[in-house]
């Protein structure tokens, strides 16, 4: 067993863990953070993704101990975070997720915001082609990522102050607006 | 979960205390740097250290530095992402640039170092599972068992190179920087620098040249002639996160009337060790690129690079296919080193 | 309990509706967004143990013995398991029971489950796993479902018949060979479709809890909670009032968790035999094990038209490769044929279908369970037969189409139908006419189209109750609360209940709360399967509402004196029609409504009317309503590397009413992708040896955001008759035509015919270089069926 402090969503805790416990099993069966998820273990679906010193990287690969000393953001401190600034709610992000539809079965979608979260914080203004290729390490079995694609950029457009592209479901079979 | 199995974990925080642990524990001990590599491979059980040496937390290993001589100096454990991104890295060593930028996906480059990926493990598609389909396969030679499933009744583990920044840095004429525990009574640093083609044996059970309880510490590469271009393919079957199928690295040196004056192609994912292809320079040197002559030249190189690259099963999916591919990953390379551009990717 | 009689497609409140058709948010998105949702591994009790399977190394074997001893002695080990603690078999078609929550005396495919261990962790678990020594006679393993066809020795299952054949079916309808005799054109060949599966992002995790009472829980990640109590029920030998399944919040499912698993009945027997909570959580490889993904199949089609573009005649031969156990496979065997049916009419039908087993992880219904291999085959065929009578592909599609309220050739009832419209929303979407045909070589444009239904009346256990059923309660704070069995797998089935329930009683949807998926607690739904939920839930949901509406409406006129039909309740409120200055909020209404008739409360329900042809298996693919698709596929060809790149798809989907849009266009694209990826990336296979030739989501290659095309959706309202408002399905059906659309178009960029699946780069050279190769020595496929 390893004592060692984890910083998570800002909080400065002390943990207890096996040294070879992974990051993801202790956010989720330690700390009880279970909005990180778990789809393959083993580094290829992105569903661990969690932000270290606010870039993502996969909780499941990484051992626990090591992430010591670095900022760890989980899902569940988006909120907190945005109210923390002023903010009201859920996180844009979060919330333009919701908006736009992309929570399916929600169980990419941790993963899947924080790095469309990552992504924004370092270029508030992506271009489809770097959206895609930000959320090129999170596998969705749900959405066909079309939804995901426009809650990103339902961001930048509001972050822009400029109206977003409407879906060409929008407008219905009878040509009315929904 | 896939448990990962115990072991002790190690955290130096400089180099001398890192070797010592090596010293110490020899090959009980494996050091880990991003871990992309290493952690799925132990939850596989492929490898089962007593002691995990984590060279995270050792700063000297992390930078990207040009030296007064013009030459990019990378820190072991400096990230992919930070290789791919750093305009130092793109300038001096594009190939090298393209190459990190088309590893796995994001998150991983995130985490992987370069180091990490020089010295990743070869792959192979009966050897990159778990223990329970190991133990129903009745293992292969590379490990546990007696057989290789790619060459039947072969003798040797053909396993894959399968790391892209391997042939880059090999255009590049790369140097590493091993460092080894100080033998008892000596005081130097126990160094070595290699030139980066002499660390691979053709070997896919370890292909590579090491002493025990080394670090890699650096990667070196030297200035480049004054025209370098290089330029990255890379065949697989995603966009992202796949292990390359094929992958190919080109330097072409070209002087200032557009004549090739040198040029060198490497090539991954084939066997066990990366390898350049041969007898290229008869054909390119002295074309002017963009001209006809040079592209019959590539086309001519990419037809040598077709007869000299056999994949293998060692790979999922069609080895013929890739076979196909070589010649064509090869021409497109080239001509995107050509023009100052690359990488050559489906997507 | 007909409810289908009293809803109409209308606003509950005559003129518009005030919910219903728009892109609200989903009752669960925030909980979603924000990583608050419990989904099964989320669960943590108190003093858990965990469990591991151990599972077969061969792919075929008998089972001479299994000695847990050592393993029960490790410490940390509560509880060991085998098959003989559980022989009952069981199986989601009550007809063929052929599994085991463990193997009793045989394995059939390498990952088949062999026993189970619960300890104090996984890492012990796993550690005992290795102690437990199982003696096997490895017997002849069958990959290949020919041989399984033609080989009867070993047996995979102790069939009556004492074959490997897992189902046949051989249905005739109509002339067949004197339609053929009279076409102007006869179009015959092979395809060849693989295995894929499903992939849901989260594995199948289960929990129990064993009460001091007697009481069951299990916690699983179930897209089928009525069929798992069931089954739980009988493999246990436990009577099912002590047992309650709970479905928490899904991690995705597309039919791959709509069977009961073992680890279901491993988690609740070993909690049983412990006294204390148990998990299991299957590793990402398990999964890829438990599989019951989309069946490889064989099929020849022949296919005869009339040089006006009218098909006279369809033959059909089908052998499907089912894995190692039956699961839905009868219906599997039935769908492949019975569902061809749509969008178009033709005269003459036949079709023979055959399931093999084979040594290989166990087939079952992945989204557009059935018939999206037949549908592959018969739309990349119908553009042949375009080509050869010189007749545009959406033409032809337009010409056969069967239109609204007619019957079909096997004897379907088909009410609404706006497949008309979906071609024309693709065709124009695509620029078709001024495209297609016309691009340079390399890309091209292809159409199909499908149709797929909206539930079935088969309920997989003969009985007459309803098929779905609801409860709703009201708060004195005027919330009100659905109680439903229906399964919320990600598709909104829960937000959908909820938008109906609103419209119907003119609240907020943040006044509904949704309890769903829980057998102590909700009535019985038979699951999400077969496209059911939003059709059949939907129209319990209206039941439930009208009812209650009925019992407030009729309060307030009361309260006010006034006819019953001067009350509405619209926007949270109860309002005098005729006096705009009258007004109570709802929940005052319901405080009126309490006084007069007591606690208040409805039921509401859904059953299907009598549907089917009449003959055996009539009733297989009879659906309430069937919806239907088009998509138009925009296909760039590297001619170089034989890549294919599916660089946009349109696609229209009618699901009668959309009851919000969003959710709607989120299904169409998210089938888009799936069937996409299936044609060009994914396969799921067994190697030489029959192991899983990468059980990983490394190995199985599954797109990402950067592989996906750019999807146009487009909502197509036919209005069903019967649908709740008109609604029908949207989850599968626009799955179907997507893949032979894009080996249409693929045709249409670079002239070649691909009727093996999948796409790869390899098989697209192939055909390139065929192509080039001089007339004659072109080898079209002889006979394989
Ligand atoms: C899903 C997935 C996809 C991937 N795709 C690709 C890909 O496309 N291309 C590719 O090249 N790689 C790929 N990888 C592999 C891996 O992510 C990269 O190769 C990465 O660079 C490895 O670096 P690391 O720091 O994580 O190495 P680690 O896992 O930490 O180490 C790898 C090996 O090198 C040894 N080692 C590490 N550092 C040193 C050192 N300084 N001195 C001596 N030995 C050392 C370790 O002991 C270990 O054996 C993929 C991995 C995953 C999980
Ligand atoms: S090539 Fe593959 S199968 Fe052969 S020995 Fe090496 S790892 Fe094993
Ligand atoms: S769970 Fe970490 S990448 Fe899949
Ligand atoms: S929303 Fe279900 S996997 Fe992405």
């Amino acid at each position: 067993m390893r004592v060692f402090r984890l910083n998570v969503n800002g909080d400065d805790l002390e943990v207890a863990a096996p040294a070879h416990w992974t990051l993801l099993e202790v956010l989720r069966y330690e700390l009880g953070l279970i909005g990180s998820k778990q789809g393959c273990d083993k580094g290829d679906c992105g569903a661990c993704t969690v932000l270290l010193d606010g870039s993502p990287v996969l909780s499941c690969l990484r051992l626990a101990a090591t992430a010591e000393g670095h900022a760890v953001v989980t899902i569940e401190g988006l909120m907190p975070m945005h109210k923390a600034r002023g903010g009201d709610g859920a996180d844009v992000v979060q919330d333009a997720f919701d908006r736009c539809g992309a929570l399916q079965c929600g169980f990419c979608q941790p993963g899947m915001m924080l790095s469309a979260r990552a992504l924004l914080n370092e270029n508030p203004k992506p271009t489809r082609g770097e959206i895609h290729d930000a959320l090129a390490g999170n596998l969705c079995r749900c959405t066909g990522y079309t939804q995901i694609v426009q809650a990103v950029e339902l961001c930048v457009a509001e972050a822009a102050g400029v109206e977003p592209a409407q879906p060409a479901w929008s407008a219905d079979a009878n040509g009315k607006k929904v | 979960m896939l448990r990962l199995p115990k072991f002790e974990l190690e955290e130096p925080a400089t180099l001398d205390e890192a070797l010592a642990l090596f010293a110490e524990h020899g090959s009980d001990a494996m050091p880990i740097a991003g871990g992309t590599d290493l952690v799925p491979n132990m939850k596989h059980r492929l490898f089962e250290p007593k002691v995990v040496v984590s060279l995270a937390r050792i700063e000297a290993l992390t930078g990207i530095r040009v030296t007064s001589g013009g030459e990019l100096e990378i820190g072991a454990m400096t990230t992919l992402a930070d290789v791919a991104r750093s305009s130092a890295v793109q300038e001096r060593a594009p190939v090298l640039a393209q190459a990190a930028s088309l590893i796995a996906g994001p998150q991983l480059r995130t985490m992987g170092t370069l180091g990490g990926n020089v010295m990743l493990d070869t792959r192979c598609q009966w050897y990159n599972q778990t223990h329970f389909w190991r133990t129903s396969l009745g293992y292969c030679l590379k490990k546990d068992g007696t057989e290789c499933h790619v060459v039947q009744g072969g003798g040797k583990c053909v396993a894959a190179a399968s790391n892209d920044t391997a042939p880059a840095l090999m255009t590049l004429g790369a140097t590493l920087v091993f460092q080894g525990p100080t033998p008892p009574g000596e005081s130097k640093a126990n160094l070595r620098e290699i030139a980066i083609d002499a660390l691979w044996k053709a070997d896919g059970i370890v292909n590579k040249h090491t002493e025990p309880g080394e670090i890699l510490t650096a990667i070196r590469i030297p200035a480049q002639a004054a025209g370098h271009r290089g330029a990255y393919g890379k065949l697989r079957d995603r966009g992202s996160i796949d292990f390359p199928l094929f992958g190919c690295a080109v330097r072409l040196d070209v002087g200032t009337d557009e004549a090739v004056t040198g040029a060198d192609i490497c090539a991954v994912a084939l066997v066990a060790r990366p390898s350049h292809v041969k007898r290229i320079e008869d054909e390119l040197v002295g074309q002017r690129v963009g001209s006809d002559d040079f592209a019959s030249a590539v086309g001519r190189v990419a037809e040598l690079a077709y007869k000299q690259c056999r994949p293998m099963d060692n790979s999922p999916g069609d080895a013929d296919y890739r076979r196909e591919m070589v010649p064509v990953y090869v021409r497109r390379t080239l001509h995107a080193a050509a023009q100052g551009a690359g990488p050559v990717h489906h997507v | 309990m007909a409810a289908r009689d009293i809803h109409g497609p209308a606003p509950p409140w005559g003129d518009e509706f005030q919910v219903i058709g728009k892109p609200h948010r989903k009752i669960d998105g925030l909980a979603k967004a924000t990583g608050h949702a419990i989904y099964a591994d989320d669960i943590q009790l108190a003093g858990m143990l965990h469990a591991k399977t151990l599972r077969s190394p061969h792919a075929h074997a008998l089972i001479r013995s299994i000695d847990t001893s050592q393993a029960e002695a490790l410490p940390g080990v509560h509880a060991a398991i085998t098959g003989k603690d559980m022989p009952v078999r069981y199986g989601v078609i009550p007809w063929t029971p052929d599994e085991n929550a463990l193997a009793v005396d045989k394995v059939r495919f390498i990952g088949d489950e062999v026993a189970a261990v619960a300890a104090i962790d996984e890492d012990t678990a796993n550690a005992a796993l290795e102690l437990i020594e199982v003696d096997y006679e490895p017997l002849h393993a069958y990959l290949d479902p020919v041989e399984a066809l033609e080989r009867s020795d070993p047996l995979i299952h102790d069939t009556k018949k004492q074959t490997n054949v897992s189902k046949h079916v051989h249905l005739d309808f109509g002339e067949v060979d004197a339609g053929l005799e009279a076409a102007d054109v006869v179009v015959e060949d092979d395809y060849s479709f693989h295995g894929s599966t499903h992939a849901p992002i989260e594995p199948h995790c289960a929990v129990a809890q064993f009460g001091a009472d007697g009481l069951l829980t299990l916690w699983s990640s179930t897209q089928i909670t009525h069929y798992v109590h069931r089954a739980l029920s009988s493999v246990l030998e436990y009577p099912a009032q002590k047992i309650r399944v709970v479905q928490p919040c899904l991690g995705g499912a597309f039919g791959g968790k709509s069977d009961p698993f073992s680890l279901e009945f491993c988690v609740a027997k070993l909690a049983m035999k412990t006294g204390r909570p148990v998990k299991m959580l299957w590793t990402r490889e398990e999964v890829f094990y438990a599989h019951r993904g989309r069946h490889p199949m064989r099929l020849h089609y022949k296919t005869g038209a009339r040089r006006d573009g009218r098909i006279t005649a369809i033959d059909a031969r089908i052998l499907i490769d089912g894995g190692s156990y039956s699961s839905f496979g009868l219906v599997t065997t039935y769908y492949a044929g019975q569902l061809l049916t749509g969008p178009y009419d033709f005269p003459a039908y036949r079709f023979d279908s055959t399931r093999v087993f084979t040594n290989k992880p166990p087939c079952g219904p992945k989204r557009g369970h059935g018939s999206v291999q037949p549908r592959f085959a018969f739309e990349v065929q119908l553009d042949e037969v375009a080509e050869k009578i010189g007749m545009d592909p959406i033409e032809i599609r337009r010409k056969n189409f069967q239109g609204s309220n007619t019957e079909t050739v096997n004897g379907q009832r088909v009410t609404s139908n706006g497949f008309d419209q979906c071609l024309d929303k693709v065709e124009t979407a695509s620029d078709w006419k001024t495209r297609r045909g016309k691009l340079p070589y390399g890309q091209g444009l292809g159409v199909a189209g499908s149709m797929y239904i909206s539930g079935t009346n088969y309920p997989v256990y003969p009985n007459k109750m309803p098929q779905a059923g609801i409860q709703l309660k009201v708060d004195r704070s005027g919330l009100v609360t659905v109680f439903t069995g229906g399964n919320d797998i990600g598709q909104g089935s829960n937000s959908v209940v909820a938008y109906l329930v609103a419209e119907e009683l003119g609240l907020a949807v943040e006044h509904v709360r949704v309890v769903a998926a829980d057998t102590d607690l909700c009535p019985v739904d038979l699951g999400a399967y077969s496209s059911r939920v939003t059709f059949m839930v939907g129209n319990a949901a209206i039941d439930a509402a009208r009812k209650l509406r009925a019992q407030v409406v009729e309060a307030v006129a009361a309260a006010w004196e006034v006819a019953p039909q001067r009350v509405r309740l619209i926007g949270g409120h109860a309002i005098d029609l005729e006096d705009a200055d009258r007004g109570i909020e709802l929940r005052e209404a319901f405080h009126l409504a309490e006084e007069k008739f007591d606690t208040l409360g409805s039921t509401g329900s859904y059953n299907t009317p009598t549907l089917g042809g009449d003959y055996r298996g009539g009733t297989i693919g009879a659906s309430p309503a069937y919806s239907f698709t088009a998509h138009v596929v925009e296909a760039h060809v590297d001619t170089e590397t034989g890549r294919i790149t599916a660089r946009k798809v349109w696609c229209a989907h009618d699901c009668g009413r959309a009851l919000n849009p969003m959710l709607v266009a989120g299904q169409i694209e998210g089938s888009v992708y799936m069937g996409i990826a299936e044609a060009l990336l994914e396969e799921h296979d067994v190697n030489r040896f029959g192991l899983h030739a990468g059980p990983s989501l490394l190995d199985y290659r599954m797109p990402l955001s950067i592989d996906t095309p750019e999807i146009e959706a487009f909502v197509v309202e036919s209005i069903d008759p019967e649908g709740p408002y008109g609604a029908k399905e949207a989850g599968e059906g626009p799955l179907h035509s997507s893949i032979p659309a894009l080996a249409n178009a693929i045709h249409d960029a670079v002239g070649i015919r691909l009727r093996e699946l999948p796409f790869t780069p390899g098989k697209v050279l192939r055909a390139l270089r065929e192509k080039q190769a001089p007339a004659g020595t072109e080898s079209r496929a002889a006979e394989r069926v």
